[in-house]
């Protein structure tokens, strides 16, 4: 939510709230605020703030009282910024670059290729990881019994060559994909719940730590 | 052996394993007892130097190469154990019981070493309980104890629990003709308070190896200045062992595998001709030698870690690439022989495995001999 | 009636397996042992090995690959006149020295190819220290004895007849000779291998008959090949359990190319620490190598009781190894009870019991061996599934087993620890902190 659509918001809020004033809804005489005021609530219609009736309608406070609800707003949602969180402490690598591409193509299949498209796409893609990073890097996110997380045994998912699959894995007894090695390690190291494959945190993981070893040529069945 | 008295043709098991034996040994005499808990990569240069068969796995006290080579024997052994990172056992029973193997080893240890050196990150996330668990562990341990701190152990409460458990966290002492100095070699600028963090928020952040929002590890200014003072009045011919959590070099930043002041410690550690410093927070066998001063890793009782992907002095003779279904591979303590010329043999003991000795020959040569033996599986 | 491991009342199978025309089991009758040390009679083995085994061929779902590399060894290719004399050799006591034992007579067909004790009893009542493991499949394995410390079935089968507690021969020339009162042999020996007979080819044809003994044709094959009801809801359990939270796999892995359920390495499980003081054992054997001048006290000590209990260190010298014993195969293991190296595991609730506490605390305790938390279901359902694991030639012995080890392990499991499976107590708590250990928490007081 950015400030001009928060200010709107208030605004309607404040008309609102202004327009009720004015029905003909009973106020018990106990409650009254000496002054009066009026309560301003955020969309999320819970976040509220108590804005007196003498207040001038300027601006200034319009925005004072929009900068309120946002405060308010993130102290109670605190995950909102939690990729930009995961990218500072964690570092995740980034996709390709398509740009190149940007431009190019012809046709109903791929159509021309804009830059929207190629943000699209790296966005949507970077998001996958650094969700991935963030289920990584954390014991509760993985079910762990144990508060054991992937990064104990694998900081930045190092030493976990995923090029090296599909391969035998001794501790599995048989051929293993990455998932399945993922799955493993939840099951004893981390002492978690496996995860299914399709799993949006199981998917998550694997975007991670492909990304971290990008670059780095497949080599199926290395012991 | 058998009942006729006559040499069969086809040996029973048993003469077989008797003549194996006798093969290895002919050649070496006068062996000491010594603690099981002793080297095999020693018994190998040994064997190779009085021309015995390639046995790389056989077991010999650690002196006898030197018992070989006529040089001076060894003057005292401490043991050690590090990085247990404990949560309540209720938590994690898996990194108590690791612990508490260890302490199990030190105390078996036969002769007992001098004493017993904790490198730092007893607990995990710097929680009073954690450290007092250990604290109750430690106990148990018979040799002399003496501690140090490591980042896990520090960064909820700033050292206040640590301080009143263990003492302060830098200090000296001397053992033997050797200087001892322990470091808190953990500090940190402050990152915390800009963003307003709590005590946990902190500890999390510093407990995250890859966590790049924490400043690099090092000794600071008035460490720096109090170690000076401390090494005023030490001659320079006095052999020294630092003890420090961080490598006391530079290996790899992102994992704060790094001591951002480290040119500084080295410089006034530099005009000792024997220095050796033995560090923690690695979890592995680490091996470095920079100028005079020789550098060796401590094994965490708790989780192995890779070797980082860039930065590996080239000394470094890797440990085998854990086993991920053994939860005990690439774990252990070990211990340090001091030679009566002040520089160190260290030995690896590393669970389920031989042991891994380094010794300090190896560095002093530059590598050129007495290397250890090489890993089966190196690290991706 | 009481359901059975396979999921079907035990009358119906007998009836089932009746009506397969080629491999049937015989009915189990009890047959009064007339051999020594409990043996069926050698001829009555014969005649039930002939009903079991009737051709030799590659069972089906085994990789051709792993099957040649088996069989092609070279100078010892597998023939039918080389399994004759190899057959005929195993059963024949003279290879014993007062001409009691045979191989069968540990290896007794009718007790799943082993002898159903603790340790093997050789001539003159000796008893050994070692529990004989199954012939069925040996050829499979890449070690044979329970320390490894022979390469090969031919190797392995020259051993006993010179041990002295065991057959008792004083030598090959001994063996030999006993072996040529009998004016069949040379005839047999010439066919076989184009020579007069030696002790070296009385190993490679003992092997190569024991390369027939393969019986891999259990429930779980058939469910492995996609028929779901071929084993019973709890043993299909117990295969997820050992795939997952029991933790079997990592050790007894089993698929096409390495289908009897052994990494083929060797681990210290804990069983080694259980009777004796093992780790002044194990200090002993240590010192005794740093002082191994005399070759006799070494001896001694090699062939001494105790130091068996070091198992694999004692052929390479390892750290790593002391006390460490190779990982058994599973198939068949319902009917070759009893369990671990020194047979000391009655039960396959036993076995559970062991695991699942975390074996026997010791300093080389395997870092792979932890406490399970399984619970008494749990253990019920992988102890089902192992019992799927037995050829389906031997239903009514497996059935037999898995009642009477029931009704054992209802009287009695006495290697059951419960607060260190469920990780109440953790190892070495006791030992390093004493009889209160930490309190309950964890948490210091």
């Amino acid at each position: 939510m950015n400030n001009t659509a928060f200010l709107a918001l208030i605004l309607l809020a404040s008309a609102l709230a202004a327009k009720a004033d004015q029905s003909a809804v009973p106020q018990p005489s106990a409650a009254a605020p000496a002054s009066g005021s009026k309560t301003v609530k955020l969309c999320d219609n819970k976040t509220t703030v108590q804005v007196s009736n003498d207040l001038p309608k300027t601006r200034a406070e319009g925005q004072k009282i929009s900068d309120s609800l946002m405060a308010q707003w993130k102290a109670s949602n605190p995950n909102n910024s939690w990729m930009q969180e995961e990218i500072e402490a964690h570092q995740i690598t980034v996709p390709a670059d398509n740009t190149k591409l940007i431009g190019t193509g012809q046709s109903s299949t791929y159509g021309t290729v804009t830059p929207q498209d190629v943000q699209v796409w790296k966005n949507e893609t970077y998001k996958t990881a650094v969700y991935g990073s963030s289920v990584f890097h954390s014991g509760d996110k993985l079910g762990s019994e144990i508060a054991v997380s992937c990064d104990m045994c694998h900081p930045r998912a190092a030493n976990t060559h995923p090029e090296s699959y599909p391969k035998f894995q001794p501790q599995l007894g048989r051929v293993a994909l990455l998932r399945d090695m993922i799955n493993w390690c939840i099951e004893h190291p981390v002492r978690g719940k496996v995860l299914a494959p399709d799993d949006p945190k199981m998917r998550a993981l694997e975007a991670y730590i492909l990304a971290q070893r990008k670059g780095v040529a497949l080599d199926y069945g290395k012991r | 052996m058998n009942r006729s008295g006559k040499m069969p043709h086809t040996k029973s098991v048993e003469t077989r394993h008797v003549e194996e034996r006798e093969e290895l040994f002919r050649g070496l005499r006068n062996l000491d007892r010594r603690s099981f808990l002793k080297v095999s990569t020693g018994a190998l240069a040994a064997a190779a130097a009085v021309g015995a068969t390639n046995h790389f796995h056989s077991f010999l006290p650690v002196n006898v190469a030197y018992a070989a080579e006529g040089a001076a024997l060894p003057g005292f052994t401490f043991a050690y154990i590090s990085d247990s990172h404990l949560y309540v056992k209720k938590t994690n029973e898996r990194f108590v019981r690791q612990l508490l193997r260890a302490v199990d080893d030190v105390n078996n240890l036969n002769p007992q070493p001098d004493f017993v050196f904790y490198g730092g990150d007893l607990a995990q996330l710097g929680r009073k309980e954690e450290l007092d668990l250990g604290a109750q562990i430690l106990k148990s341990i018979k040799a002399p104890l003496h501690m140090m701190v490591g980042e896990h152990d520090w960064y909820f409460d700033m050292g206040q629990r640590w301080n009143e458990l263990f003492g302060p966290q830098n200090y000296s002492f001397d053992h033997k003709g050797v200087h001892f100095v322990v470091l808190m070699s953990v500090q940190e600028k402050d990152f915390w308070t800009a963003r307003g963090m709590s005590p946990a928020e902190r500890m999390h952040t510093v407990a995250g190896l890859d966590n790049a929002v924490q400043s690099a590890f090092e000794v600071g200014a008035p460490q720096r200045e109090w170690l000076r003072k401390d090494l005023e009045k030490v001659p320079t011919s006095t052999p020294l062992i630092v003890f420090s959590h961080s490598p006391l070099y530079k290996l790899y930043r992102p994992w704060n595998f790094w001591t951002d002041d480290a040119e500084d410690v080295q410089a006034l550690l530099q005009r000792f001709d024997r220095v050796t410093v033995l560090h923690g927070h690695t979890h592995q066998v680490l091996t470095n030698r920079i100028g005079n001063i020789q550098f060796h890793g401590m094994l965490s009782t708790a989780w192995p870690w890779p070797y980082a992907p860039q930065g590996l002095p080239p000394l470094t003779v890797q440990m085998n690439r854990p086993n991920p279904f053994d939860s005990n591979d690439g774990l252990g303590d070990g211990s340090v022989t001091v030679h009566a010329d002040g520089l160190v043999d260290k030995l690896y003991n590393l669970w389920n495995r031989n042991p891994m000795q380094v010794k300090a020959s190896y560095l002093s040569s530059g590598g050129k001999s007495d290397a250890p033996v090489a890993p089966t599986l190196a690290s991706y | 009636m009481k359901q059975s491991v396979w999921g079907h009342p035990p009358g119906i199978s007998a009836l089932i397996c009746l009506a397969l025309a080629s491999n049937a089991s015989l009915s189990v009758a009890a047959e009064p042992a007339t051999a020594p040390h409990g043996a069926m009679a050698i001829p009555a083995q014969e005649q039930r090995l002939d009903k079991l085994v009737t051709r030799f061929a590659p069972p089906p779902g085994i990789d051709p690959v792993a099957w040649a590399t088996i069989y092609m060894i070279a100078g010892n290719e597998t023939t039918p006149d080389r399994i004759a004399l190899g057959r005929k050799l195993y059963f024949d006591t003279r290879l014993s020295k007062d001409g009691t034992l045979a191989c069968a007579t540990c290896h007794d067909v009718s007790r799943g190819f082993t002898d159903h004790r603790s340790v093997s009893e050789g001539i003159g009542d000796h008893l050994g220290k070692r529990s004989a493991p199954t012939t069925m499949n040996a050829a499979l394995m890449q070690s044979q004895f329970w320390d490894g410390r022979a390469p090969s079935l031919e190797e392995q089968a020259k051993l006993p007849i010179l041990n002295p507690i065991e057959m008792g021969h004083p030598d090959a020339a001994a063996a030999m000779a006993a072996l040529s009162a009998d004016p069949a042999y040379p005839g047999l020996f010439q066919k076989a291998y184009g020579r007069a007979p030696n002790y070296d080819d009385l190993g490679r044809a003992i092997a190569s008959f024991e390369r027939t003994l393969i019986f891999l044709q259990a429930p779980f094959d058939r469910f492995a090949a996609g028929d779901n009801q071929a084993m019973s809801p709890a043993a299909q359990r117990g295969l997820a359990l050992f795939n997952g939270k029991a933790r079997c796999v990592s050790c007894h892995m089993i698929n096409s190319s390495n289908p009897i359920g052994t990494d083929n390495l060797f681990h210290n499980i804990g069983v080694s620490a259980r009777k004796q003081n093992f780790e002044a054992l194990a200090g002993q054997a240590l010192r005794a190598l740093n002082q191994s001048n005399n070759t006799e006290a070494l001896d001694k000590l090699a062939i001494q009781t105790d130091m068996s209990e070091l198992g694999r260190f004692l052929v390479t010298k390892n750290r790593g190894d002391i006390g460490a014993f190779k990982t058994e195969q599973l198939r068949n293991v319902g009917i070759t009870a009893p369990y671990m190296h020194d047979g000391t595991l009655r039960t396959l609730w036993d076995v559970m019991d062991h695991y699942n506490k975390g074996g026997e605390t010791n300093p080389y305790l395997d870092g792979g061996i932890e406490p399970l938390n399984l619970s008494e279901h749990e253990i019920d359902d992988v102890v089902a599934f192992m019992f799927a694991l037995t050829d389906t030639r031997f239903v009514a012995e497996n059935e037999a087993a898995f009642r009477a080890q029931q009704a054992l392990a209802a009287k009695n499991r006495p290697f059951r620890d419960n607060a260190l499976a469920h990780r109440e107590v953790v190892p070495f708590e006791l030992r390093v902190l004493g009889p209160t250990g930490l309190q309950k928490t964890g948490e210091a007081p």
